[in-house]
């Protein structure tokens, strides 16, 4: 079980000088459903950066269970924290499918009967298994960013950080990669997503951490970081809540993020709930 | 060009101060000019000078003795005037490519008639380098978040070339295809010239001063020829 702390990170980039990070201080633990949202610019990628050892801070420090990220390298660092970039053509490059699952878990150290089954399960697990032998650049691009993330789920990493999972997405696609999320929280895997889709946000994440200028603004449960009292931190970092709370809110409900809360407040008697329109 | 025409080392070196140096400072590139002129210019530098100090033919005031190789006087100065027209050149190129726009070239290179398609290509030429660089990058981030050991042995370290030019080159393919589709879409091969909405400024003095630098090349490549320059070293 892994947790991730950092404390008091900043980041500032050579190029431009810009303070990417200004003092984050967080705390996620082993098993966390974790979604980290706000606007471009706001130091989301850059923070989730650190946590592999990709960017080292200007100040502060990054602790993966205990351990200075200062301390590991980056391929150390892979074996806990696997980091699934947003564009998977800048990294495909093997000439089968199979042959670029396998990249990931190799460097680890998977081997033998343990590797085939990382690899057997990644695949099945993204819908990629009949198209183990063909070449990824014959795949669609929904398709190759599944192959991204089934090259980083065969690494059996403790935490999983998905960099906007569902960019470019069809429904079929963002319900698997919600699927796979599910299936590695169970597992007892650290999800952590990256994302500007609210409503998926609001259905795969327990916890939703909101950035605005390199500082964590808000924290809290969907139902919390989605209700009323929190918009107006939304709209200053360009985070508009998902469907359901707006609507639960013009229907006078409880704080709400997803389509079910809602159907279910409506069940429940909201005002008008069960009435024909007249 | 006027380096390789002067001859010797001290006109090649007072061309590249005036030409080369003098302008940076005054863009204020200087440092950048520096480093990334070094860069490009040391290895061939590196491997010109060895050779011509020690194997220059027909040497004959020897300077150092090891073993069966011998440095000569003859060949330090035939070696420092290749150095110097090697840093005329690759100032000169790092010159024009920290302070020249893309898009103005594109634009100047059209305003005098060139046809879009010649702009372009020397247009994506200057944009190529920091383009790839900036893929190789995002590429190296993305396989060492696989595992990929950069950081390791000089074996580990060839190991991860394949995973890092793969994609570079790959990428760079599919980009060039979207890219051309792109300017299909928007009529870049449409025939005809263009109306440009602006073009970069063109100052008389800068006129004049192209005209000169321009002149200039002939004038020293028939002093050279002449024998009139002999008296530099």
């Amino acid at each position: 079980m892994t947790e991730l702390v950092a404390e008091e990170l900043v980041h500032v980039y050579r190029e431009g000088g810009v303070r990417a990070l200004d003092g984050v201080s967080l705390r996620i633990g082993a098993g966390e459903r974790v979604a980290l949202i706000g606007q471009n610019g706001s130091g989301k990628t850059t923070l989730v950066r650190h946590l592999n050892g990709l960017l080292r801070p200007t100040s502060g420090r990054v602790l993966v269970d205990g351990a200075d990220a200062a301390t590991l390298t980056v391929a150390q660092l892979a074996r806990t924290v696997g980091l699934v970039f947003q564009d998977p053509d800048r990294q495909i490059f093997a000439p089968s499918v199979r042959d670029e699952v396998e990249f990931g878990p190799r460097n680890v150290g998977l081997a033998g009967a343990e590797l085939r089954a990382a690899v057997a399960n990644a695949l099945a697990a993204t819908g990629l298994a009949e198209a183990a032998s063909v070449n990824p650049y014959d795949l669609g691009g929904s398709r190759r960013k599944l192959l991204a993330l089934a090259g980083v789920l065969a690494m059996r990493t403790p935490v999983l950080v998905l960099d906007e999972p569902t960019t470019g997405q069809d429904a079929r696609g963002v319900e698997r990669v919600r699927a796979l999320i599910d299936e590695a929280h169970r597992s007892g895997r650290t999800v952590l997503t990256v994302s500007h889709d609210m409503r998926f946000v609001a259905e795969t994440a327990d916890r939703v951490i909101v950035m605005r200028q390199g500082r964590v603004v808000l924290d809290g449960t969907p139902a919390e970081a989605f209700g009323p009292d929190a918009w107006e931190v939304l709209r200053s970092t360009h985070v508009e809540p998902p469907l359901p709370a707006r609507v639960g809110h013009r229907l006078g409900l409880a704080s709400i993020a997803t389509d079910a809360s809602l159907l279910d407040a409506l069940r429940e008697g909201a005002p008008g709930a069960g009435e024909r329109p007249q | 060009m006027a380096a390789v025409a002067v001859g010797g080392f001290v006109g090649p070196l007072l061309l590249v101060a005036l030409g080369v140096v003098l302008p940076a400072v005054l863009a204020g590139v200087i440092g950048q000019l520096a480093r990334l002129t070094l860069l490009l210019s040391l290895p061939i530098a590196i491997s010109a000078v060895l050779v011509n100090v020690f194997f220059f033919p027909g040497g004959e005031t020897v300077l150092l003795r090891l073993g069966p190789i011998t440095a000569t006087a003859e060949g330090l100065v035939f070696a420092l005037e290749i150095l110097v027209r090697i840093l005329a050149i690759s100032g000169a190129i790092t010159l024009f490519y920290l302070t020249t726009r893309p898009a103005e070239l594109v634009v100047d290179l059209e305003r005098r008639g060139v046809s879009p398609r010649v702009a372009f290509v020397a247009s994506a030429s200057v944009q190529t380098v920091p383009a790839m660089v900036e893929r190789a990058g995002q590429i190296t981030a993305a396989q060492r978040a696989r595992g990929l050991d950069t950081e390791g042995s000089a074996w580990r370290r060839v190991r991860g070339i394949v995973p890092i030019v793969g994609p570079v080159i790959l990428g760079a393919i599919g980009e060039v295809e979207e890219r051309t589709m792109a300017l299909e879409a928007r009529g870049f091969t449409r025939p005809g010239r263009r109306t440009l909405l602006w073009w970069p400024p063109d100052s008389a003095w800068e006129r004049v001063l192209r005209w000169a630098v321009a002149l200039a090349v002939p004038v020293l490549i028939v002093a050279r020829v002449a024998g009139w320059l002999t008296w530099l070293p």
